[in-house]
């Protein structure tokens, strides 16, 4: 024992910290100088809430976040069901050909850059003649997240014996009832998992919301983006906090899910370890 | 199909079968058709009153093969490159160490990088956009402790690669952590006793253990390095952009979408070749090892 203390590998250690102050330095920048009693954003000269204070009163602020919101919402809602049905489809059905092909399509969007769907999207709904606004950003946003709740929810299936099934079948379910009793209540960890997770990366994206928004009420990351490109401000700091610790709390609860469900995995594990148990 | 035969698995064929038919339909609707949609229009053309128009025309891609959009194209690819290799870098000792040396505090340790990273990438791009501008923290840190009299991070090259290594390093940590957790560690042991030397047993027994964690890595951190455009928008400028940048213009500034549409088909194609090509050679690797 005493020999692997000698070799431990001193600089691995220090890449490691220094890679967790590089991590952090800017989020403890942003959250700092939200605190600024002054508007520059290099040194800190005393606390004060003015820049919190400015966001209250920013209307145009407060409708963004509350599009946001909205958007996230619904996109998480719909994508919710649509992806387990997805996930359970593709995890049941006979033909090889269709699973190989249909899980090949839902994977698609997540190895497509952003701007990729991005751009196809404002293509699709400028040439259907479908006017640019919220409903827009909620569309795209879904046809991007259904692919993560497939994901997660088809890692936890394979972790759920198909003879449950069977067995409440036997019991006298119909085939609804079984997914409904049985399956549902199993995957319950899971969706909530995905649901936070999308609920996130929805809240927080820009690129998709950029390309397909319209102009009033503008997303969050949207109206964000617009002021910083006119330059760096406090009042941004303060949003950005606020974005920061919405989405800390989200991601920090779904990673602790396993714990509030006693046992069995959660969707974090499938994205911290790739491995789908 | 066949399996109608049975009237107990031709009903639960039907229940599945409804149940791919809903999402099936939404993607093929508002995904596949969008994509179909770019690459129609990459062979359009823009009419007179400067509307987007269908065409059969090869101008756009023809437009396309000049100097200035290669050059565009060659230092997307370095810049994405870079940031990979880069996170390769960090990747293996920050996931040896939490792996190896984190004991009761590893999942903490790899919350703790998770979090932030879906904490939004905007915001975060944002600050370091403060903090390393002329007159931003950084600098007045290197002013005042008198190592320097300020230094231009913005607008260079490495504002941009250091962004985008900072955007996607996690994509890197967290699957070669999870092979690191799995490896026995006493292969390692086991290495040093017969290698004498922590540098050869990395190379002979962690890197091969850990080879497919690496190439999946590789992919998900230069896939959307490749077709970033934020980070170059808000750490970059002008000499700095990359085919990102290019497609944005097109869409909300230039509004060429012809023009950005036979872009954004040729960053696609540019992936799919390079991706083609990267699980070739890594497949053959593989089978090799």
């Amino acid at each position: 024992m005493p020999r692997k203390l000698e070799r431990k590998p001193r600089i691995a250690v220090v890449v490691t910290a220094v890679f967790f102050v590089w991590l952090y330095l800017p989020i403890v920048a942003v959250v700092l100088f939200s605190f600024n009693d002054k508007k520059s954003l290099s040194s800190f000269s005393g606390f004060s809430l003015m820049w919190y204070d400015d966001l209250v009163h920013n209307g145009a602020l407060l409708d963004s976040l509350m599009a946001s919101v909205k958007i996230a919402t619904i996109a998480t809602l719909v994508s919710l069901v649509l992806g387990t049905m997805l996930a359970l489809g593709l995890d049941r059905v006979r033909s090889r050909k269709t699973q190989v092909t249909l899980g090949a399509v839902t994977l698609l969007p997540l190895v497509t850059p952003e701007i990729v769907t991005g751009v196809a999207a404002l293509l699709l709904f400028t040439g259907i003649g479908l006017k640019l606004s919220m409903t827009t950003v909620i569309l795209a946003e879904i046809t991007f997240s259904i692919a993560y709740v497939t994901v997660i929810v088809r890692g936890r299936l394979l972790g759920v014996a198909h003879e449950v099934e069977e067995a409440a079948r036997d019991l006298g379910c119909t085939h609804f009832q079984a997914l409904r009793l049985v399956l549902l209540p199993t995957l319950a960890p899971a969706l909530v998992g995905a649901g936070l997770l999308v609920f996130a990366l929805v809240f927080d994206d820009f690129v998709l919301a950029f390309f397909t928004t319209g102009v009033d009420p503008q997303p969050l990351p949207v109206r964000v983006y617009s002021s910083i490109r006119f330059g760096v401000s406090p009042a941004i700091n303060a949003i950005g906090t606020l974005m920061l610790l919405a989405s800390a709390l989200l991601i920090v609860t779904a990673l602790l899910l396993p714990r509030l469900f006693g046992r069995g995995s959660s969707s974090l594990d499938l994205i911290t370890t790739g491995e789908p148990l | 199909m066949a399996v109608s035969a049975q009237p107990r698995s031709a009903q639960r064929t039907s229940l599945w079968g409804w149940l791919l038919a809903v999402p099936s339909g939404w993607m093929a609707a508002f995904f596949v058709s969008s994509i179909v949609i770019v690459v129609l229009l990459s062979f359009g053309r823009t009419t007179n009153d400067g509307f987007p128009a269908f065409a059969t025309s090869t101008a756009n891609y023809r437009a396309l093969w000049n100097e200035v959009y290669l050059e565009l194209f060659v230092r997307s690819f370095l810049y994405a490159l870079a940031a990979v290799v880069i996170s390769v870098l960090i990747a293996y000792p920050v996931a040896y160490t939490i792996a190896r040396h984190g004991g009761r505090y590893k999942n903490a340790l790899v919350a703790a990088i998770v979090v932030p990273f879906f904490a939004s990438y905007l915001i975060r791009m944002y600050a370091w956009k403060a903090l390393l501008s002329d007159d931003g923290a950084v600098n007045s840190g290197l002013r005042s402790s008198g190592l320097s009299d300020g230094v231009t991070f913005l607008n260079t090259p490495w504002a941009v690669i250091g962004g985008l290594v900072y955007g996607y390093v996690v994509f890197m940590i967290l699957p070669i952590y999870a092979s690191l957790e799995r490896l026995d560690l006493s292969l390692i042991e086991a290495g040093k006793d017969l290698y004498h030397g922590p540098v050869r047993t990395f190379f002979s027994v962690t890197v091969p253990a850990t080879r497919p964690a690496l190439f999946g890595g590789v992919l998900l951190v230069f896939l959307p390095a490749f077709g970033d455009f934020v980070t170059a928008q808000l750490l970059g400028g002008a000499s700095t952009y990359m085919i990102g940048n290019l497609v944005q213009q097109q869409f909300m500034e230039g509004q060429n979408w012809p023009l950005g549409s036979a872009m954004t088909v040729a960053l696609m194609v540019a992936l799919a070749v390079l991706m083609v090509v990267y699980l070739r050679a890594t497949s053959t690797q593989a089978r090799e090892s």
